[in-house]
C-alpha cells in the first residue's frame, strides 16, 4: 500500500466540514471548562480594558482586536472578562476545526478508510488545540495572538483550496481574499504578515504566472489595503482622549477635528504606534543572545508544549516527550511532502518562517526559566512562549501527521491480510498526552487572584489619593478594576515607566477625578474626610510637562525638598543610575499634592521608596507605602520595620480582613507564572508582619491565624522555602514591565 | 469556501452595498464617539461582508 507520491491533478474529496465543526465545538467545550472566569496578570487587564472602553492598547495598538473585544463585551453573558476571554476560546477552536481540515486534505491521497483520515484529523486538532502555550492563551485573553492564530488557520486553509484549484476566478477570489485577510490580520498584530511569504512560495511554486497577472495583483494590493484600514480607529478614538490611549495617536488636544486629525502631528503618532517605535528594538545585527541560545529557547518552550510540568519534577519525561513529538514533526513534515506537494510548499515555508525566521526575528536576550545555571547573562522579564504559539501550532499538525505515518506503518506492517488499523490505533494516544499533561498547568478555571490583587490594592489607598506604580502587574489590574469593574476610580494610578513617556503625564493631567464611593470603599476611611480634589495632578501646563527632560545626568546624591519634607534622593539606587523623566515626574507629583491628596507608592516598587530617600517619610498601610508630610514617629499602632519605613499595623490590619487575594491564592492553590510570584509574596510578608505585631499586642490566637495563611499562601505560590531566614537574598523582586515602555530611558551612565 | 455557483447579481450587489454602509456607518459613528453601534457595525463590515463581497466578486 505505497504512498501516492503527488498528489496534484487528482480529484479532490469533499473537506468534511460537518465532522470540523464538531471538533472545533469540542475544543471550545474543553476551553469553556478551562476558562478563566476574571482577569490575570500581564496584558490581560489592559487587553480586557482596551477592548471595554474602546481604547488604544500598548502599540502598535491592536485596533481589530479592540474591535472584536468590544463586540465580544457586548455579549449579554457572564462578566465583561469572562466574554473577553471566551473570544479567545472561539478563536482558537475555529484554528483547531481548521487544522483538522488542513490535516484531512493531506492525507487525502492515503488509500485507506475514510476514518482512518478522520480520526487522524481530529487528532491534529486536538493535539494543536491542547499544546500548552495554545491552550494556556485561549483560556485567558492574555494577548491578542489567539485571534491571529484563528487568522494564520483561515489563511492557511484557503491557501490550501488554491492550491488544489489555482485556475479559474474562484481561485482568483481566493488569492484576492487571503490578501484581504493578511491586511486585516496584520491590523489585529503585526504576526499577521508573517503567513504571507509562505503564500507567496505556495504561488511562486504552483503557478508563478499568477504574478503577472496585473489586475490579479491590482486587486489584491487592493484588498490588502482595506484590510488595513482598521488603523483608522486608532487616530479618531485617540481624539476623543479615552482612558486608555496609549501612544496617544492625534494631533488633536481637546476635541476631534478634520483640520488636526489629518494633521502631520497625527501623522507621525500613528505611524510610531504601528512601527512600535516605543520600544526601541535593537538592531538585528546586534544579538541580545546568541542564535544558538535563542533557538535553546524555542527548544524549552517546544518540550513544555506536550507536559507543561510547571513544578519541574518530571525533567526526564518532558524532555523525552519533547524529542517524540520533535520527531514526529519530522516524519509528518516528510509525509506531507511525499502526501501532498502542492499544499506542502505554503505550510513548509509557514512552519520554517514561524520557528526559525521568528527566533531570528524576535532576538530575545536568555528566557527567563532558561538555564537558571548562567548568572550573568541579560534576561526576558518573562517566558516568552506565547510569541511561539503560531509555531507550536502548525508544528502539532505535523506531529499528527507523524503520528499517522506512524500509525500506518504498524497497521500495514501486522500479520494478516488487511491492515490491522483497530488494534493498532491506541498508538494514536500519544496525541492526547498533551490533553493529560497540560491540564493542570493550562487551566484558568478558578482563577480569580488577579482580580482581587488589584482590589486589595486600590483600597489599600486612602480616598482621592495617588498611588504609583512600577510595571505591568501592579498597574493593568488596577486599570481593569477602575474602567471594567467601576472599583475606586477615585484613586489616580500613576505607573512609573509610562510616566517615562510624553503622552502619559499629559493624559494623567487632563482626566477628571472621578467621585469616592464611600458605601464601597473600606471600612477604615468611614470617618475620613474625602474631599474631591478640584485641581489638576501638576501644578505645570502640557508645555511645562513636556519639557521634563528624558534624564539629568546627576549621579551624586540630591536633596529634594517638597513642604516639610526633606529627602535625599540616591541616583545610584535608581533603575539607570540618574533620574529619568519617570522619577522626575514622580518627584514632581508628590511636591504638587503633598499634603493636599494621600500619596501612596505600591509595596511592589521595591526599593523606591529608599532610592527617593522618602523611607523617613513611609508608612506601610496595607499594600502601599503612604508618603507623609513630616517624618513617621512609632506609636503603639506604628511600628518600625525593614528598610527604615514603619507599619500601620491598626490600618494594615483593618484592611487585611478585608482582602480577597489571600483566599484568591490559598484556593487556587498555585501561582504558574513564576516571573510575577513577587505579588503573593507581597502578602506573605504582610501576614508575617502583621503577626508579629499582634503577638507583641498578646492576641496570639490572631498572630497563629495570620501565620497560618502566610504558610497556605506560600505554599499555594511555592514559595514556603522564601520564608526560611537564610532565603532573604532569594526574596522575588518587583514584577517589571513585560517590554521596555519607552525608548527615552536611558542606558545606565558609563 | 469555493464559491462554485454564481451568484446572483443582485445579491452581489446588495451585499458590495451593506459593506459599504456598514464600514460608512461604522466610522460615522466612531468619529462621532460612539462605542457600540461602530464597533458592531465595523466588525460585520471587516469579519462578514468585506469577505462575502469579495467571493461574490463578478
Amino acid at each position: 500500500m505505497a504512498m501516492t507520491a503527488h498528489s496534484v491533478g487528482t480529484a479532490v474529496p469533499k473537506p468534511s466540514y460537518g465532522l470540523a465543526a464538531l471538533v472545533g465545538v469540542g475544543v471550545l467545550a474543553l476551553y469553556v471548562l478551562t476558562l478563566a472566569p476574571t482577569t490575570a496578570m500581564w496584558d490581560a487587564s489592559e487587553y480586557i480594558t482596551a477592548a471595554y472602553t474602546l481604547g488604544i492598547a500598548h502599540p502598535p495598538g491592536n485596533p481589530l482586536f479592540v474591535l472584536l473585544g468590544r463586540v465580544a463585551s457586548l455579549v449579554p453573558a457572564g462578566s465583561v472578562a469572562l466574554r473577553i476571554n471566551a473570544l479567545a476560546a472561539v478563536c482558537s477552536a475555529a484554528s483547531a476545526a481548521l487544522w483538522y481540515l488542513v490535516a484531512e486534505r493531506v492525507l487525502a491521497a492515503w488509500s485507506s478508510p475514510r476514518w482512518t483520515r478522520m480520526l487522524a484529523s481530529v487528532i491534529a486538532a486536538v493535539l494543536g488545540a491542547t499544546a500548552f502555550t495554545v491552550w494556556n492563551q485561549s483560556v485567558v485573553n492574555e494577548k491578542v495572538y489567539t485571534v491571529s492564530l484563528a487568522f494564520f488557520a483561515v489563511v492557511s486553509w484557503l491557501t490550501v483550496r488554491w492550491c488544489d484549484e489555482p485556475d479559474g476566478r474562484p481561485a482568483d477570489r481566493l488569492l484576492v481574499l487571503i490578501a484581504y485577510l493578511i491586511g486585516l490580520g496584520y491590523t489585529n498584530h503585526p504576526a499577521g504578515l508573517l503567513v504571507g511569504p509562505a503564500v507567496a512560495v505556495a504561488i511562486l511554486v504552483r503557478k508563478p504566472a499568477t504574478l503577472l497577472r496585473w489586475k490579479l495583483v491590482l486587486a489584491g494590493v487592493v484588498a490588502l489595503g482595506v484590510g488595513l484600514t482598521p488603523f483608522a480607529l486608532e487616530p479618531i478614538r485617540a481624539a476623543w482622549h479615552p482612558v486608555m490611549n496609549e501612544g496617544e495617536p492625534t494631533g488633536c488636544t481637546q476635541h476631534i477635528g478634520v483640520a488636526c486629525t489629518f494633521s502631520k502631528t497625527t501623522a507621525v503618532r500613528l505611524m510610531a504606534n504601528i512601527n512600535r517605535d516605543q520600544y526601541g528594538k535593537p538592531d538585528l545585527s546586534l544579538r541580545q543572545a546568541p542564535f544558538d541560545a535563542q533557538m535553546g529557547m524555542w527548544w524549552l518552550y517546544f518540550k513544555w508544549q506536550w507536559l507543561r510540568d510547571a513544578r519541574g519534577t518530571q525533567p526526564g519525561m518532558q524532555t523525552v516527550f519533547g524529542l517524540v513529538f520533535l520527531v514526529l514533526g519530522i516524519l509528518g513534515g516528510v509525509t506531507h511532502w511525499r502526501l501532498e506537494r502542492a499544499s506542502f510548499w505554503f505550510f513548509g515555508p509557514l512552519v520554517i518562517t514561524v520557528t526559525f525566521a521568528l527566533v531570528y526575528y524576535m532576538n530575545f536576550k536568555y528566557g527567563a526559566s532558561q538555564s537558571p545555571e548562567l548568572r550573568d547573562v541579560a534576561r526576558e522579564v518573562r517566558d516568552r512562549d506565547y510569541f511561539y504559539l503560531w509555531s507550536f501550532s502548525t508544528w502539532s499538525v505535523w506531529a499528527a501527521l507523524g503520528l499517522a505515518t506512524l500509525w500506518r506503518t504498524m497497521a500495514t506492517r501486522m500479520t494478516g491480510t488487511a491492515p490491522r488499523w483497530l488494534a493498532t490505533s491506541p498508538v494514536l494516544l500519544i496525541g492526547v498526552i498533551p490533553l493529560a499533561g497540560n491540564w493542570r498547568d493550562a487551566s484558568r478555571a478558578g482563577e480569580t487572584a488577579t482580580r482581587e490583587w488589584a482590589h486589595d490594592l486600590l483600597n489599600s489607598v486612602e480616598p482621592y489619593g495617588i498611588l504609583v506604580t512600577m510595571g505591568d502587574n501592579d498597574t493593568f489590574p488596577l486599570w481593569y478594576a477602575q474602567e471594567v469593574e467601576g472599583v475606586r476610580k477615585d484613586v489616580t494610578v500613576a505607573v512609573t515607566s509610562l510616566l517615562n513617556t510624553d503622552w502619559y503625564p499629559r493624559g494623567l493631567q487632563h482626566r477628571a477625578v472621578a467621585a469616592y464611593a464611600a458605601a464601597k470603599g473600606p471600612a477604615a476611611y468611614r470617618d475620613l474626610p474625602a474631599l474631591r480634589p478640584a485641581r489638576p495632578l501638576f501644578s505645570l501646563t502640557d508645555a511645562e510637562l513636556d519639557a521634563i527632560p528624558e534624564y539629568i545626568d546627576v549621579r551624586d546624591p540630591q536633596v529634594f525638598q517638597a513642604g516639610t519634607l526633606r529627602a535625599i534622593v540616591d541616583p545610584r539606587q535608581l533603575d539607570v543610575g540618574v533620574p529619568t523623566r519617570g522619577d522626575l515626574m514622580v518627584l514632581r507629583l508628590i511636591k504638587d499634592n503633598l499634603g493636599v491628596r494621600p500619596i501612596y507608592l505600591a509595596r511592589t516598587s521595591g526599593g523606591y521608596v529608599q532610592a527617593l530617600g522618602l523611607a523617613p517619610y513611609a508608612v506601610m498601610q496595607g499594600l502601599a507605602f503612604r508618603i507623609n508630610a513630616t517624618p513617621v514617629v512609632s506609636s503603639m499602632d506604628v511600628l518600625p520595620s525593614t528598610g527604615g519605613v514603619h507599619v500601620d499595623v491598626k490600618r494594615t490590619r483593618a484592611l487585611w480582613n478585608g482582602f480577597g487575594a489571600p483566599a484568591a491564592m490559598i484556593r487556587r492553590g498555585d501561582w504558574v507564572d513564576r516571573p510575577s510570584v513577587g505579588i503573593p509574596f507581597v502578602y506573605i510578608t504582610t501576614a508575617l508582619m502583621l503577626a508579629d505585631a499582634v503577638m507583641a499586642q498578646g492576641d496570639t490566637a490572631k498572630a497563629g491565624r495570620l501565620r497560618r495563611t502566610a504558610i497556605e499562601v506560600a505554599e499555594a505560590a511555592r514559595l514556603l522555602d522564601l520564608l526560611l531566614p537564610e532565603a532573604a537574598a532569594r526574596q522575588p523582586t518587583t514584577p517589571a514591565s513585560d517590554v521596555p515602555r519607552s525608548r527615552v530611558i536611558p542606558l545606565k551612565p558609563r | 469556501m469555493r464559491v462554485r455557483h454564481v451568484v446572483p447579481v443582485r445579491i452581489a450587489q446588495v451585499l458590495c452595498a451593506s459593506a459599504a454602509a456598514a464600514l460608512l456607518f461604522g466610522y460615522t459613528d466612531l468619529v462621532l464617539g460612539g462605542t457600540t453601534v461602530a464597533p458592531l457595525l465595523l466588525v460585520a463590515g471587516y469579519v462578514v461582508l468585506v469577505p462575502a463581497v469579495i467571493l461574490t466578486w463578478r
